[in-house]
């Protein structure tokens, strides 16, 4: 059974390592600024300074990919603010271990988002 | 179109939304509109002044997102299934034959030239697909057999493919020694069928390779290879790797070694 874990647990680092090859510039930037919790298209606009024609259809190959995954704000949040609801996006932890990855691989990328405040 | 939005949208704005949402597919249009009728109405109410009212660095997100949402569904439609493979097929025979054309100058040449040609590639072809059959041609057990429909369509995709892959095969082979052919006929009669014999064998190789990794219902290419069993277990117990079919329609498992118990690969049915 061990043997079985371990023969997974390689599966599973080889698939991040391939993962953080093929991620592109552009979509290891994304991955920074969601894991620095920039939660929104619009956000993620701003700070990484992309374009919306980059980052949108981007966000659906990371969610199609499994690195990200997306839901939508609480209706009752919304409308205490008079705001529609937004759909927000998250890092998932396959998404966190390429992300981590892709920093050891181009170290510019910590420097260039800033930490989201609260 | 923006009755659930606390203020309505510029006009600009609900006629590229209207008219970008037909490009979504229909089981994500509601959802895709709603996300951005939230992000257009966000970005027309944000409280920073200098980017208020600013939507047009929006508008590209908005079409290239309707557009890769069109285009994925149209790749996850067509992915790995009989007529793409049978569509990629016709492209290649259309560039095979291409240097041919090239070469012969005109059409009238180019069907001369293919009649002269026809019983060669038919003794060739016959060849080559007794000895294929013979040595590449594997058998699967079905756990229940296919419905007749799906037997005969899945008969017809071999046979269409085995022909595609054979003509392809001629095809390269006389472009390949077309240019010599003035010069040297003798040479290029001799290597012709050895360049055709080699090319037709690889072909049908990738030929029944290629049907027994698909679904005995749909056609399409089996998916998500998975491991079951250890090695070590290779005489107790199942050691094999089974494929999905994205559709549901079942599994194929392909033993990794023969055994006298297991033989060929088996079709299970869902």
């Amino acid at each position: 059974m061990t043997a079985y874990y371990v023969v997974n647990f390689i599966y599973v680092l080889h698939y991040i390592a391939m993962a953080a090859q093929r991620l592109s510039h552009t979509a290891a930037l994304i991955l920074k600024a969601l894991s620095l919790n920039y939660r929104f298209g619009f956000e993620i606009m701003e700070v990484t300074g992309l374009p919306s024609g980059t980052v949108y259809p981007a966000l659906r190959r990371l969610e199609r990919d499994k690195l990200v995954q997306s839901d939508w704000e609480p209706e009752a949040e919304a409308i205490e603010h008079a705001r529609p609801a937004r759909r927000y996006y998250q890092i998932t932890k396959a998404g966190k271990a390429v992300v981590l990855s892709a920093t050891e691989r181009y170290p510019l990328l910590a420097r260039l988002i800033p930490e989201k405040q609260a | 179109m923006t009755s659930s939005l606390p203020s309505p949208l510029p006009v600009l704005d609900r006629t590229l939304l209207y008219f970008a949402c037909k490009l979504v597919p229909l089981a994500e249009r509601s959802d895709w509109l709603r996300c951005w009728q939230a992000e257009l109405w966000h970005r027309h109410h944000l409280r920073s002044s200098e980017l208020r009212s600013n939507a047009i660095d929006l508008y590209p997100g908005l079409v290239r997102d309707a557009l890769w949402l069109c285009a994925e569904s149209i790749r996850m439609a067509f992915a790995g299934t009989a007529s793409l493979c049978l569509g990629l097929l016709t492209i290649v025979l259309v560039l095979a034959g291409m240097p041919l054309f090239a070469f012969s100058g005109s059409t009238h040449t180019l069907f001369g030239l293919l009649p002269s040609n026809a019983g060669r590639f038919l003794c060739e072809a016959t060849l080559v697909t007794l000895v294929s059959f013979a040595t590449g041609s594997r058998t699967i057990e079905h756990e229940s057999p296919a419905a007749l429909v799906s037997r005969f369509r899945a008969q017809f995709f071999l046979a269409a493919k085995l022909a595609l892959v054979l003509i392809i095969a001629f095809l390269l082979s006389l472009d390949m020694t077309l240019p010599f052919h003035t010069a040297h006929p003798f040479i290029a009669e001799i290597i012709q069928p050895q360049f055709f014999v080699f090319i037709a064998l690889l072909g049908l190789r990738w030929n029944f390779q290629d049907q027994d990794n698909r679904c005995k219902h749909c056609l399409r290419e089996l998916a998500s290879p998975s491991r079951v069993g250890r090695p070590s277990w290779n005489f107790l117990d199942s050691n094999s790797t089974e494929l999905l079919c994205k559709d549901g329609h079942g599994l194929l498992s392909v033993p990794e070694i023969e055994t006298s118990w297991r033989r060929s690969s088996h079709w299970i049915a869902s």
